[in-house]
């Protein structure tokens, strides 16, 4: 067995541990308790399908944490601030404004970005690339995240319903005539499998 | 011509001059103008591993914040730096009064203060040393006094993070001094407003381009049946492009590197470098992809958020360390659109529809892009025409090009236009076919141009008018002002206009084509992206002019220190410039590829060899082949391996200049293809609100190298136009001088939901003097469309609405409701 990293002392027993969640799953097994208190600013949440275990100051967002610190350059900054849907990230199924959600409001939260659901070779990257659904691109992994989650939940959209789900995001370049044809295509290529 | 007696140098020079002949293609199109190419820029873009300069991290970095000026206008009495110095994680903090910093100034528009004015003045272009164009003064890139509300004023901070940094500016303690300013630019002419500017007298800028005059606009008037006189007026609007202004800056010893958002990479190295004292060949520069600009990263010596680079620079210099400098999204608000103007006109035409003068008096406030009147010029029969143009400075940013600087001109073409078809009862597409023309010729000059030129003899406005009616019925639909109530009780507007395309006339560039020896094709030469999606389009132009396919081809546009610099994506010249680059170096490649190839043939002469598909073959027996590959296997730039000889690389470059702005007439080189856009509004009479129901753009792209592209410049360019006409404005607050709305939910532009069906129509006649004729489109819609509105609504409501954007306070006013 590998030698855990001493990140997490068990206040019991002084055995160490790399990951909190294995601590505490020794203070209920050996010990037969829960209170183990948990590091404040800890933070466990799943990216990507990649679990993180992050100490997180209480002002980080979580736009600053998946960008800055994970490294995910999908969320961009392009309002500033809760206008304009381009830091789209999914939360736990639903498309939340990265930049207006603090990242200590997170635990346990699973997460999904565009760089995600490219890796899960998922319809809408072919489409958009296809429907040239982009122009200088910045907005687009937010249009992406967006579409996804609304296709997540209607997979049988009409256009309507679509230029209605993606009203929120901003595109200064205009590219919008191009969502609706990219994203009834991923849909269908979905349906078909 | 070429002759065999130039020199080395003499001989790129010849080769990359302009032809006034039109550019008849000589290769087979497989690859150029076919649709459903998977744009290069694509999936790296949708799946967010697209990488911004506001994405750049780099090891030790610190963050690098400037204060902007909370005041209209003011100068700072007292500044402690005590606080901020404390602060744990603060690194570094400039001062005004740093010896780093004093003194350093951005020049106020295009031209430099120092080298390049120096550099005009030898050749001759110029009689002085230009500070620009006089129209913006030098500023200090950091002094104590603040001339607009955002100016980067007193102090600087380089800081462990950014939040740091924004602490550590909050706890400068400072004293000032509020001065009095102005807002408007007329009233900043009249003898009580306060002077601005240090060391003058009056507010009005220098121009030298102030007056033009063509013909005799008095004897126009006489010859004119009717008089048409009216004002006009547009507020100012913004960029506002989607990635925040940022830098990155970290020295290698003596060596300088940047990440720059600027659409120029080589202007702004040439630029920092003089404002730097540093010598060119120190600095390198990346050009990461960049969140859309439009213009505002178009020059990078006017914007003062240029001033960054600077900061950044020096605060890299002091701490050992790289710096990223940031602006956030209201600071993004300072600089405006440069067509902030109250225009005059005076209008004279015959009861048939021609007109005989225009006469137009412009104010403009702080920049001024074009003067307004030389589209008259470019692009009509009529003989009198006479602009004044000027420039007032006033508490205000500097504005500056803003899709695109040819603004004030489309504002002043649009609405005499239709302000003559309205007064004269005509359809406005037949006043457009009269005057039709350029340099107060009429069309059969344009005629014989094109005949003498090679250019076939098509007429595109009138192909441009014809598409467009059809598209939106306007034969069936239009209707005299004021007259269609629709069921749904609202009143039934439309509107046409119509321009030349400007989009051929300038930009050089450079680039070198690498057969790579799998046979493979690197293009080399810088170049920033701004979403024009010019990679695939020089890609599919090497791939035809070598016999290659596209999926052949690659770019590596990011960094400069690869010594070829394609012409950047603004200045009215993209693919029309980089296109005949590519295309030439592409010849020069596959000249020597074809050399090449007959070597290892043995017993055929170069030009008894052509390409296909990857294959060279022997033109008269084309069953003996080889493939490109195989050919350059061992034609390489470098090789290992002492066992092998090695042949030399398949690499040629070529430079090609296009002409000089705003000399298009000059260089005898008259436009030739056309646009029309239409519009259709529904007006709520009640709520004066203007719906946008219906949008036609028809531009005559001579050629289209890549459609859907162009068609992404057409509707994405009408998203921008129509917001800029309805609801984008910039609002001051008249008490305090200060921007009410720097934010993108109080500036409000488009959302996907706002307007009704855009159709993009393009044709294709090939009468651009770009690459097989192709004629710019990124800059034409997003500029034409602002001022349809205006006739839009006044044919809806029968009232004219000349100030613009057309908001509903303004519509129920000119209801006489409001």
């Amino acid at each position: 067995m590998k030698e855990a990293m001493s990140k997490f002392l068990c206040p019991y027993c002084s055995t160490t541990f790399g990951v909190f969640e294995e601590l505490k799953a020794h203070a209920i097994s050996d010990h037969k308790t829960e209170s183990v208190p948990a590091p404040e600013g800890l933070i466990r949440l799943t990216v990507n399908r990649e679990v993180h275990e992050i100490q997180v100051e209480p002002q980080w967002t979580l736009n600053y944490l998946i960008h800055d610190r994970l490294g995910l350059t999908s969320p961009k900054m392009f309002c500033d601030r809760g206008a304009c849907g381009s830091c789209t990230v999914i939360l736990d199924g639903r498309p939340i404004l990265s930049c207006m959600t603090l990242a200590i409001e997170c635990d346990g939260t699973t997460i999904e970005t565009a760089e995600g659901i490219a890796k899960s070779n998922h319809p809408l990257l072919d489409s958009y690339v296809k429907h040239h659904t982009m122009q200088c691109g910045y907005c687009t992994p937010g249009f992406i995240t967006t579409s996804k989650a609304f296709l997540d939940r209607n997979p049988n959209p009409t256009e309507e319903e679509i230029r209605e789900a993606l009203s929120g995001n901003l595109c200064r370049c205009g590219t919008y005539p191009q969502h609706p044809k990219a994203v009834l295509e991923a849909a269908k290529n979905l349906r078909e499998g | 011509m070429a002759s065999d007696n130039l020199g080395d140098y003499e001989r790129v020079q010849e080769e990359g001059k302009y032809s006034l002949e039109a550019d008849i293609p000589t290769i087979t199109f497989t690859e150029i103008g076919k649709r459903g190419i998977r744009r290069m820029d694509g999936y790296e873009k949708a799946s967010g591993k697209a990488i911004y300069t506001r994405d750049m991290q780099l090891p030790g970095m610190l963050y690098g914040r400037v204060l902007m000026s909370p005041y209209a206008r003011a100068k700072i009495l007292r500044m402690d730096t005590g606080r901020a110095e404390a602060l744990p994680g603060v690194r570094s903090i400039m001062r005004y009064d740093d010896p780093e910093i004093e003194g350093r100034g951005l020049n106020g528009s295009y031209f430099a203060p120092g080298w390049v004015g120096r550099q005009l003045k030898r050749s001759g272009l110029v009689e002085d040393e230009l500070e620009g164009w006089g129209l913006k003064p030098v500023r200090p890139v950091l002094g104590d006094e603040a001339w607009y509300e955002g100016q980067p004023v007193g102090v600087a901070v380089a800081a462990d993070s950014e939040d740091i940094a924004n602490e550590a500016l909050r706890l400068v303690d400072m004293d000032w001094e509020e001065l009095p300013f102005v807002l408007d630019q007329e009233e900043a002419l009249k003898p009580d407003a306060p002077i601005l500017r240090p060391n003058s007298d009056s507010n009005l800028l220098e121009d030298p381009r102030q007056l033009l005059e063509v013909g005799d606009v008095e004897k126009g008037f006489k010859e004119a049946d009717r008089i048409i006189e009216f004002t006009a007026r547009r507020n100012a609007h913004l960029w506002a492009g989607a990635e925040m202004a940022s830098v990155l800056v970290r020295w290698r010893g003596d060596n300088l590197e940047m990440w720059l958002r600027e659409q120029q990479p080589y202007h702004a190295k040439m630029l920092f470098a003089e404002w730097m004292d540093l010598p060119m060949n120190r600095i390198t520069v990346h050009s990461p992809y960049m969140g859309c600009s439009f213009g505002e990263r178009g020059n990078p010596a006017n914007n003062p958020s240029n001033g960054m680079n600077i900061l950044a620079a020096l605060f890299s210099k002091r701490t050992g360390r790289p710096v990223k400098f940031l602006y956030n999204r209201n600071e993004t608000f300072f600089g405006e659109s440069g067509d902030m103007m109250v225009s005059y006109f005076k209008v004279g035409a015959k009861e048939d529809g021609t007109i005989t003068a225009v006469q137009i008096k412009n104010v403009f406030a702080v920049y001024m892009c074009t003067p307004g009147i030389e589209h008259f010029i470019d692009n009509t029969r009529i003989p009198n025409l006479k602009c004044e143009a000027i420039t007032v400075d006033v508490s205000k940013a500097a504005a500056w090009w803003d899709r695109c600087e040819q603004l004030p001109n489309t504002f002043c073409f649009t609405l005499v236009f239709d302000h003559v078809a309205a007064e004269l009862g005509m359809d406005p597409t037949e006043v457009a076919l009269k005057n039709d023309g350029y340099d107060s010729r009429d069309t059969t000059h344009l005629s014989k141009y094109k005949s003498e030129h090679g250019f076939p003899d098509r007429d595109s406005l009138r192909e441009c008018i014809k598409a467009g009616k059809k598209a939106i019925g306007w034969d069936e639909k239009w209707h005299p002002p004021g007259t269609k109530k629709l069921p749904n009780g609202k009143m039934h507007g439309m509107a046409f206009t119509w321009d030349h395309a400007w989009d051929d006339v300038r930009g050089t560039g450079s680039a070198a084509i690498l057969i790579e020896n799998d046979g493979t094709v690197s293009i080399i030469g810088q170049q920033a992206d701004i979403g024009v999606n010019p990679w695939t389009a020089y890609c599919q132009i090497v791939a035809d002019e070598l016999g290659m396919r596209y999926q052949d081809i690659n770019i590596k546009p990011f960094d400069l220190d690869q010594g070829f610099a394609l012409m950047s994506p603004d200045g009215s010249c993209n693919l029309c410039s980089n296109g005949i680059v590519l295309r030439k170096a592409a010849r020069k490649a596959k000249k020597m590829l074809l050399e090449l190839a007959a070597q290892k043939f043995e017993d055929v002469r170069p030009e008894e060899l052509d390409t296909k598909d990857r294959i060279i073959y022997v033109k008269s027996d084309p069953k003996r082949e080889k493939t490109i590959k195989e050919v350059v296997a061992r034609a390489m730039p470098m090789f290992a391996s002492a066992g092998y000889w090695s042949e030399a690389p398949v690499i040629a470059w070529a430079w090609h200049t296009h002409g000089v702005w705003g000399e298009a007439l000059e260089t005898g080189r008259p436009r030739l293809g056309r646009q029309s856009h239409f519009i259709e509004v529904e007006v709520d009479t009640e709520t004066g609100t203007v719906e946008v129901s219906r949008v036609v753009n028809v531009n005559d792209v001579g050629k289209a190298v890549s459609p859907e592209t162009v068609e992404g410049q057409m509707y994405g360019g009408s998203y921008l136009g129509v917001g800029r006409s309805l609801t984008e404005e910039m609002i001051w607050d008249g008490k305090t001088g200060v921007l009410l709305n720097r934010n993108l939910l109080d500036y409000k532009y488009a959302t996907m939901v706002d307007y009704g069906p855009v159709d993009a129509i393009f044709l294709e006649t090939g009468l651009g003097h770009g690459p097989y004729g192709a004629i710019g489109v990124g800059e034409a819609t997003a500029t034409m469309m602002p001022a349809l509105l205006g006739p839009a609504v006044y044919n809806a409501i029968g009232h004219w609405i000349d100030d613009f954007p057309i908001t509903p306070d303004k519509v129920l006013k000119a209801l006489g409701k409001a």
